[in-house]
């Protein structure tokens, strides 16, 4: 080009670790020595325009000039080596940037849950605890796989602390865990194994109908389970409430405990309106309850 | 996981499969449409169908089975049809159909895992390569448009037929190789 440069600096984009050292070398050009005078005695290392103490340079030898930083969270961008020049004009001879930060720490506290959203589909959210701020562009990715076979790695998206696998299969191992990986390094989180069957945290029951039947004390609650017994059985809790009342009253859950899609509940007010609400999980209790279903309200008849 | 706890699992996995087949087949053959959506038709077995692996076998030779011969006559059966049904994947235009397919063609690649894992657990080597003999060239590809539907439609009998069937055959195993035992066995053979 039309300027010819006199030298560069050595790393030229460094990305370096919090409190670590780090030494830079400026080695200037053989050509501009004997055309502009230019000696590496002359070098002057610049952080920002602010000169940077004589006690940190080391002169290699006539070209190449050495700056030495013992503890880099001085550093700041750029980092420019100068020259002055004849007639005392100081001249920027090479400036480079200076990224400052930390390798990512082991992700710790990963779980996941399978939330149902349809008859069909089953998504799985893992969860995870990043570890402390990096100061460096940090990527996580979701790792999982089978014994004989890995998947696509799940990307997180806006978030550096949760990932959703779009559908997962039932009744085989799955091997989960997540990596953490910026310039200075990578970290793996713990490993977990479980079944995603294990997880699942149900859709709850809907289309409830609540009715009276011959006795003024019992009304019978029916609805339909989303999901298939061939996926899982499920248990139930049902709650319910006398309309004018805040406080719930729960049917003992052992009377609920095996799967159905009704249940009489006895020992009621009659000619009174009770509010019905139900949720379910795995019948073996390993997941997560449903959220509670829409309320259902019933009238008993009188006595 | 334990020889018995992984032929639980793979008996889970199976009856879910049946599960996912039962509607997932329904709405297939109603994509293929009339004759094969149509609750009473029952075509002739051609000479095409005979690629499929058929799980139809002689009772008193299906209970004579030695628990690897049960196993890798599984193995071997659905390795192939998940071959097919990954053709199957491909050419479906429907979208939602073409999400369904894919899904169960992920659960039965872990079926034919679990039943890998069943067998290494018992000790059992796993079948090689895939099973009969291998197909003349370009013997695969249908010539017309409705033989194809017709491979289409046997792949999926089978494939509920072989369900049917291997839920019976991990049901039979699970009560044959009770957890603890087979541990022991192996940790006294010095596995």
């Amino acid at each position: 080009g039309l300027v010819q440069s006199c030298g560069h600096i050595i790393p030229e984009s460094p990305v370096l670790a919090l409190g670590s050292n780090f030494t830079a070398l400026c080695i200037l050009n053989e050509s501009c020595l004997d055309f502009g005078n230019i000696y590496a005695s002359q070098i002057i290392w610049k952080i920002k325009n602010k000169v940077v103490p004589k006690e940190q340079y080391r002169e290699i030898n006539r070209t190449v000039s050495s700056v030495t930083f013992n503890d880099t969270s001085s550093l700041a961008t750029p980092l420019t080596c100068n020259v002055l020049a004849d007639g005392q004009i100081e001249q920027n001879i090479y400036g480079i940037s200076v990224t400052v930060g930390l390798p990512p720490e082991k992700p710790k506290n990963l779980s996941c849950i399978v939330y149902q959203v349809s008859k069909l589909t089953y998504p799985m959210k893992c969860t995870w605890n990043p570890g402390r701020h990096t100061f460096l562009d940090t990527h996580f990715r979701l790792k999982y796989r089978w014994s004989r076979e890995s998947f696509p790695d799940c990307i997180p998206k806006y978030v550096n602390n949760s990932c959703t696998i779009s559908d997962v299969q039932f009744f085989v191992n799955l091997e989960v865990w997540v990596e953490a990986a910026n310039a200075l390094g990578k970290a793996e989180s713990d490993r977990l194994v479980f079944d995603p069957i294990e997880i699942v945290k149900p859709l709850p029951p809907h289309n409830l109908s609540v009715n009276s039947g011959i006795l003024p004390t019992v009304l019978k609650l029916s609805w339909e389970n989303r999901i298939s017994a061939a996926v899982m059985k499920l248990k139930f809790n049902i709650r319910y409430r006398i309309s004018s009342d805040t406080n719930w009253m729960q049917v003992p859950p052992e009377d609920i405990a095996s799967p159905r899609t009704s249940f009489s509940i006895q020992g009621l007010r009659p000619y009174t309106e009770y509010v019905f609400s139900i949720r379910c999980m795995k019948e073996d209790g390993v997941g997560f309850w449903s959220d509670w279903s829409e309320e259902k309200v019933g009238v008993t008849t009188e006595d | 996981l334990g020889a018995g706890q992984s032929i639980q699992k793979t008996y889970d996995l199976t009856r879910y499969l049946e599960h996912q087949l039962r509607t997932l087949a329904g709405t297939y053959l109603n994509y293929l449409g009339p004759p094969f959506n149509e609750p009473d038709f029952n075509p002739p077995r051609l000479a095409r169908a005979e690629r499929v692996p058929s799980a139809t076998v002689d009772l008193d030779l299906w209970r004579g089975l030695t628990d690897n011969a049960r196993l890798a006559a599984n193995y071997r059966a659905y390795s192939r049809l998940l071959c097919y049904l990954r053709g199957l994947d491909g050419q479906v235009g429907a979208v939602e159909l073409r999400h369904r397919l894919g899904h169960f063609c992920s659960s039965l690649q872990g079926l034919v895992l679990s039943i890998a894992g069943v067998m290494s657990s018992l000790g059992y080597p796993l079948p090689a390569g895939p099973a009969g003999p291998p197909l003349p060239p370009g013997s695969s590809a249908a010539p017309n448009d409705f033989l194809k539907k017709m491979d289409d439609f046997w792949l999926l009998k089978e494939l509920q037929t072989w369900l049917w069937r291997s839920a019976k055959d991990f049901n039979r195993l699970k009560k044959k190789v009770p957890p603890a035992v087979v541990t022991l066995r192996l940790e006294t053979r010095g596995f």
